[in-house]
């Protein structure tokens, strides 16, 4: 076994073919979806806006505190730019969309804007939140209750439900690190197509060997398993060093399912490789084929289809390892929990063992009808 | 004399072709034994029958007198196959193919670098050790699938056409080195369409067609079976058709063609054929550029079993 992991991973390192789709391909891609996504992420990024406050006798120094706060420059994540004006000058500022609204007060807030946006959302978020409380604390309240100052030192913001280092685009950035890990397929296809008589001479000149077929295959998948390793490691590096991906505080679980992925991706390619009659070539479509519907299922092309799957046809991602993949490192991030997280990581578990005892099982059939 | 193989009653059919039929035969120890036959004859499948890569529908195969089955590992130790395919990794160099396929017989590293070189000796590649098979020419690669597969020294080998597209320099190395490992102990299972090999390097020859045994024996006794003794040819300058038909009257004369000056005469038997022609050319005043003399081929011992030749019996 050890003999035939030695040679193998030779042969497997010396392909110039399988080295290009191993190692230079994902890097390739990845530095296409970091040219594409990071423009996108850049243009989605929210920017404080200006709007307009009248400034009469009803604005008082409680709301001018509240909107202070969130109009200080200092505050990264400072909502408004403000300018306080009298009713006609805020008038003006819509009217030349200098403004995305502006607001008068009276025993609650009003306001006016010309159209319906991200910001006039915002804008009528916040307004909203400030009438309410001040509602509330004013039906529970007794009279010796300074409505205003709680009203004032309220937190009043926009919570920020996501991650600080998680972006949707991370989600491409994982199918990418699932579509390479699944391309190991690809390596324990070609290597096991070198132990079938019936697929390649080297196959037939093994199979009269004293050599057992199943001894002979677990040494090489061994080494396909450690040169698809090497691949993603590079690839992990080059993402992280190089496109400043940020895989977060949970690396070591990262590196762990990867580990695991590779070995479900290494079982697809030798259960295809031994289930299918057809040439190298015709084999190799059909992987390819299936590995990039299932990395399309779980998002790679748009995240919209991996919702849409789990939502109609959630079957298909729980049995999708492309997708166990890229769920399990995005559970990493969005859940507080490692449950979904391990679920995932025992599918592909799970995945591995039954392909590969596929495998086993259809490879044991040792004498052919034609070769 | 033992019997290294014996095979009994062998039929293999592709759907309802019969690619064998009915096949059965021995091979002793020590021999060299040639499978002659057309391509599709049924030679390479065969093999593949007998090193239990096939189905096959019918018959018994035993290789050391054992049954031979796809877990006779301890049958498999002692052969080594040379298929028509060349069977080596393109990523490997030619060291490490040779020492690659002897390590899954011989597992001694010390012991299986010797073999190697002397695998390496045999087939004349000592030049190229580190070059990869990309890097040879067809005949060295050619060499270097039969190291493969004779590295670990086998008792048994089975070579299925090892010679086809190969340069007559690279020939003549595969077919001495054949007959070295003959020499040295081994029993060699050869097949070809080539009939000049088998006559050159085989003890015994089998003529296949159609997946059966039409013919079996020495050189010399298929040649008997061709029912010829002799054919001369002769590149005339001139000659007359009243000449033609007294060659055609001669004894022992079994058939004369004449076509754009080359005079082709068949003699059933006789001796002396060779004399009396050209004593009668030279009293008739015939002259003549080339003159030859042949024994029968085995071409001639296909021909007369199957009305057809070895190369077009497709």
């Amino acid at each position: 076994m050890l003999y035939d992991f030695k040679y193998s991973l030779k042969v497997l390192l010396r392909n110039k073919g399988l080295l290009f789709w191993t190692f230079v391909f994902p890097i390739v891609l990845g530095t296409f979806f970091n040219m594409a996504f990071s423009n996108i992420e850049n243009s989605e990024r929210f920017n404080a806006f200006d709007i307009a406050i009248v400034n009469d006798e009803n604005f008082n120094l409680t709301y001018k505190n509240i909107f202070d706060s969130l109009s200080d420059v200092n505050n990264e994540d400072r909502l408004f730019n403000v300018n306080y004006v009298s009713l006609e000058e805020a008038k003006n500022l819509l009217k030349e969309n200098k403004v995305a609204g502006y607001l008068v007060f009276n025993d609650n807030i009003d306001i006016y804007v010309n159209k319906s946006g991200a910001n006039e959302t915002v804008l009528r978020f916040v307004v909203d939140e400030i009438n309410s409380k001040k509602s509330i604390y004013e039906s529970l309240s007794d009279e010796s209750l300074d409505i205003d100052r709680i009203v004032s030192e309220s937190e009043v913001k926009l919570k920020d439900i996501s991650r600080s280092n998680l972006s949707y685009t991370m989600i491409e950035y994982y199918t990418l690190i699932a579509m390479a890990i699944l391309y190991g397929s690809t390596i324990s296809m070609f290597i096991t197509n070198k132990k079938m008589p019936n697929m390649d001479s080297v196959g037939k000149r093994i199979s009269v060997s004293p050599t057992r077929k199943s001894s002979s295959l677990l040494g090489s998948l061994f080494a396909s398993y450690v040169v698809q390793l090497l691949g993603v490691a590079i690839l992990f590096i080059y993402t992280i060093f190089v496109l400043n991906v940020d895989y977060g505080n949970n690396f070591f679980l990262v590196i762990v399912l990867s580990l695991v992925g590779v070995l479900a991706g290494l079982s697809l390619g030798v259960m295809i490789a031994t289930l299918f009659k057809a040439n190298e070539g015709n084999k190799m479509g059909i992987l390819i084929a299936i590995t990039m519907l299932f990395c399309f299922l779980s998002g790679m092309m748009g995240i919209t289809m991996k919702y849409v799957i789990d939502k109609n046809i959630p079957i298909l991602n729980i049995i999708n390892p492309a997708n166990m993949i890229t769920d399990g490192f995005y559970s990493l991030y969005y859940y507080d929990t490692l449950d979904r997280y391990y679920f995932n990581l025992i599918s592909l578990l799970v995945f591995s063992i039954i392909a590969l005892l596929i495998s086993f099982f259809s490879i044991r059939r040792q004498k052919y009808d034609s070769i | 004399m033992e019997n290294i193989i014996e095979v009994k009653n062998l039929t293999k059919k592709y759907k309802n072709l019969k690619a064998v039929d009915d096949l059965s035969f021995e091979v002793k120890k020590g021999e060299i034994l040639g499978l002659l036959g057309p391509n599709g004859s049924g030679k390479s499948t065969t093999i593949n029958c007998l090193l239990s890569l096939l189905n096959y529908q019918n018959g018994s195969i035993k290789i050391f007198g054992e049954e031979m089955t796809p877990t006779s590992y301890e049958i498999k130790k002692q052969i080594g196959v040379i298929f028509q395919e060349i069977a080596v990794f393109e990523e490997l160099t030619v060291y490490e193919n040779i020492d690659y396929f002897c390590g899954l017989y011989i597992s001694d590293k010390s012991l299986r670098k010797s073999y190697v070189m002397d695998a390496i000796k045999l087939v004349g590649i000592e030049d190229f050790i580190n070059f990869y098979p990309k890097q040879l020419s067809g005949g060295l690669k050619r060499r270097l699938n039969i190291a493969c597969g004779i590295a670990h020294k086998p008792k048994l080998i089975f070579l299925d056409e090892p010679t086809v597209a190969v340069d007559p320099q690279s020939r003549n190395n595969i077919l001495d080195g054949i007959k070295k490992l003959r020499n040295d102990g081994a029993t060699i299972l050869y097949t070809t369409h080539y009939m000049e090999e088998v006559e050159l390097i085989c003890d015994r020859i089998i003529i296949l067609d159609k997946g059966r045994i039409i013919a079996s024996g020495t050189s010399d006794e298929l040649k008997k079976l061709a029912n010829i003794e002799e054919k001369i040819t002769v590149e005339v300058t001139n000659m007359s058709s009243s000449i033609l038909e007294n060659i055609k009257k001669f004894k022992t004369v079994d058939s004369v063609t004449y076509d754009r000056n080359v005079l082709s005469i068949i003699y059933r038997k006789g001796k002396n054929n060779l004399e009396e022609l050209m004593d009668y050319l030279k009293e008739n005043k015939v002259s003549y550029n080339k003159i030859f003399s042949e024994r029968p081929t085995l071409n001639d011992v296909f021909l007369e079993l199957t009305g057809k030749g070895l190369r077009d019996a497709i």
